[in-house]
């Protein structure tokens, strides 16, 4: 049974980050990174030789989030970015440290198993042939306790949050036009949904 | 030397402490402000324009680099919370006040609502609330500024509302349409909740505080930490014992009379730390109430996209936020429960899609799914009243204690069955309300939850059964007022804060009339 008492340290991250304000259900959309204090910490310059993730490493995860979210009329994860945001979240988390490291192996070992290859040097067909059915499962079920649908549940959610907050993903992909002054707010006849 | 007494002591500078002491200036009393946080200079200290790509970890500070503020509970900086409020501006109605006589349940306040309609009068002229003239009876109108359009979206949910009888109006919102002399009109950049940089939206520091000071009444001390009241062999604050936020160095502040404008819950812990030989169960707390009668709000809230958006051209339409409120409908229907709910919507900005993450798939669909829907995304949330019960309470934990070393106020709640059925009827009209405009539902939240603080220190006429009288005195304590959402008897289902200020505003004339004919 769930608890009603509200619990201070659960919400201690949130009301840290939205500044213990009227706590919109929704609002915490906004915490990107948030399983950690993000002032505790200096921020990471990404760098290519900065990473925390080894080479091999950051370039499957590079290579998972780029299958993520694709290149199409706009560049995809790889080319906003997004692996930089993935290597500093996973940097700065004990958990997804695990989760990631566990996940990786069991990658190799399942590319191995199914196409004697390493991850990393099968084509994009049998690559998506071994997410795929996580991804189906983490859509099926987001509290599906299996670790390869956690580890992979993890990486779409740092891909969207990444991407979706690059500059790439959020005014070229999605067409952000906000954040402008503007004399008085138009009826909506004058607006332009199309 | 001789420490300065001043007329009154006002511990908080939010919506309740800000309103009251820069009308207790201006009318003329020596007031000094004690406030926990730091100095915001809301011009210069918010990242109210930063965008999500500016920071490396994706996340927008509310303050700028160096800028203290907002970093804890107990100092939230001059002007609390309505620094990042989203300034709705909601009276009560006239069976908010007296709910027990309209449905049989819960408490009522000691006054009506023509008692109260001249200060929400009064605080609306002075801070500018926008909004129409709706002519509802359980949400009486106001003296409003020119409201905001709907954006074409709460278009849709009120052409899906309509069908089922239900109303939806124009948000009213503690926010300017129209430029005053120090503050600009609004100019709907969508992020009201990390700060107004311009202050068009209402905050009490640069609405009340700011004009006030220049009474030469008025004084402000930021970053001292209350956390005593004492009182003497007559039952009266003594003093004010706090210390300084940086240095710790412990300080006193005297006044004839004492207001905790704590916010809610702190104004409780703060009350219950005070303990003394005289009130060994808290201050003021003769009654044995001080920390019952907690009743937050209680909300359910759904993510959605209206289908008849999805794949349509993104515009911006960020706004303030929300521009439109469905106001209490089911207090006039049949129900098995008593109390009623609103709702308020479409209150996300467009800065970000936390919602991608739980969009299914992978790959060219995925991504063309979110763009598809990025225009389409709504936020809907009900936010219903609670009544009073023995499991929802406010105690002090004093195992954990915070980073001053004090004891931490911990809310308590639970719903009784009553609460489940206006919980489970309020969620059912927000699907049918939903399920009428086309919606696409995406997620929903998986258990109620609390949102704007109420009760802890009830208003009452009866001293045995609440803490503090129909003035927001003490009953036990003569010169100690409690001027926040803590004294509220019932919560409605209407955000607090335009009542907390009209409150202030009414105990402040009463201060002063007490101050000048030497009671106090």
């Amino acid at each position: 049974m769930p608890s009603y008492s509200s619990d201070r340290r659960s919400v201690l991250k949130i009301f840290g980050a939205i500044g213990a304000t009227c706590a919109y259900p929704f609002a915490s959309d906004e915490l990107f990174g948030q399983t950690a204090p993000p002032h505790h910490h200096p921020a990471v310059q990404s760098t290519a030789a900065e990473h925390f993730l080894n080479d091999t490493d950051f370039k499957t995860i590079s290579r998972i989030a780029d299958l993520i979210i694709p290149e199409t009329d706009t560049p995809g994860a790889i080319g906003a970015g997004v692996p930089d945001y993935i290597d500093m979240v996973i940097s700065r988390n004990l958990d997804h440290q695990t989760i990631v490291a566990d996940g990786l192996r069991w990658l190799d070992a399942e590319a191995r198993r199914t196409n004697e290859k390493p991850f990393m040097e099968l084509d994009e067909h049998q690559q998506v042939g071994i997410l795929e059915p996580l991804c189906e499962a983490a859509d099926a079920n987001p509290a599906n306790p299996a670790r390869t649908v956690g580890f992979f549940a993890l990486l779409k959610s740092l891909t969207a949050d990444g991407y979706y907050t690059s500059k790439i993903g959020l005014i070229d992909e999605l067409g952000y036009s906000g954040n402008a002054a503007r004399e008085s707010y138009p009826v909506c006849s004058d607006m332009k949904h199309g | 030397m001789e420490q300065k007494i001043y007329d009154v002591v006002v511990v908080g500078s939010g919506a309740g402490g800000g309103t009251l002491s820069s009308r207790l200036a201006q009318l003329g009393a020596d007031v000094l402000v004690l406030e926990g946080g730091p100095k915001v200079n809301t011009r210069t200290d918010f990242n109210t324009h930063a965008l999500p790509f500016e920071f490396p970890s994706r996340h927008i500070p509310i303050m700028k680099p160096g800028k203290p503020g907002y970093d804890a509970e107990r100092s939230r900086g001059l002007g609390g919370k309505t620094m990042l409020w989203n300034a709705v501006a909601l009276r009560f109605s006239q069976r908010d006040f007296k709910g027990r006589q309209h449905d049989g349940a819960g408490e009522d306040w000691p006054f009506d609502y023509s008692e109260i309609a001249p200060y929400y009068d009064r605080v609306e002229r002075q801070v500018g609330v926008c909004g129409n003239l709706d002519h509802l009876k359980d949400l009486p109108d106001g003296v409003f500024l020119p409201p905001v359009p709907l954006k074409c979206t709460d278009i849709a949910i009120q052409k899906g509302a309509a069908k089922l009888g239900v109303k939806v109006i124009q948000v009213r919102k503690a926010t300017l349409t129209r430029a005053r002399e120090t503050r600009p009109a609004c100019h709907f950049c969508g992020n009201c909740m990390s700060g107004c940089d311009v202050a068009a939206k209402y905050n009490s520091l640069d609405a009340h505080m700011v004009p006030a000071l220049k009474t030469g009444k008025l004084t402000l001390q930021q970053n001292s930490i209350v956390y005593e009241l004492p009182v003497s062999d007559e039952a009266k604050i003594k003093e004010v014992r706090y210390f300084d936020r940086e240095t710790r160095a412990e300080g006193v502040a005297r006044g004839r009379v004492v207001v905790v404008a704590c916010a809610c819950a702190q104004s409780v812990a703060l009350l219950l730390m005070s303990k003394s030989s005289r009130f060994p169960n808290g201050l003021a707390n003769s009654s044995g109430e001080l920390g019952k009668n907690f009743i937050p709000h209680i909300t359910a809230g759904i993510e959605l996209f209206l289908k008849d958006f999805i794949g349509k051209p993104e515009v911006n339409d960020e706004g303030f936020l929300d521009h439109a409120y469905i106001p209490s409908f089911m207090h006039d229907r049949k129900r098995d429960y008593p109390r009623s709910f609103g709702v308020q919507f479409n209150y996300q900005n467009h800065r970000s899609a936390g919602w991608a993450r739980s969009m299914k798939g992978m790959g060219k669909s995925y991504k063309e799914s979110i763009k598809a829907r990025y225009p389409a995304y709504v936020t809907f949330t009900g936010y219903h009243e609670m009544l009073p019960n023995k499991d929802s309470y406010i105690d002090l934990d004093t195992e954990t204690l915070d980073a001053y070393g004090l004891p931490r106020p911990r809310r308590h709640w639970k719903l009784a069955d009553d609460d489940w059925r206006l919980h489970n009827d309020m969620i059912r009209w927000c699907r049918a309300i939903l399920e009428a405009s086309n919606a696409e539902i995406h997620s929903s939240t998986p258990q109620p939850a609390t949102n704007h603080e109420v009760g802890g220190c009830r208003m009452g006429t009866d001293p045995k059964r609440s803490v503090v009288n129909e003035f927001c005195r003490a009953h036990d304590v003569p010169n100690l007022y409690v001027v926040d959402a803590s004294v509220f008897p019932s919560s409605s289902e209407k955000n607090p804060t335009l009542t907390i200020m009209a409150l202030a505003e009414r105990t402040a004339d009463h201060i002063a009339q007490r101050l000048k004919k030497g009671e106090a």
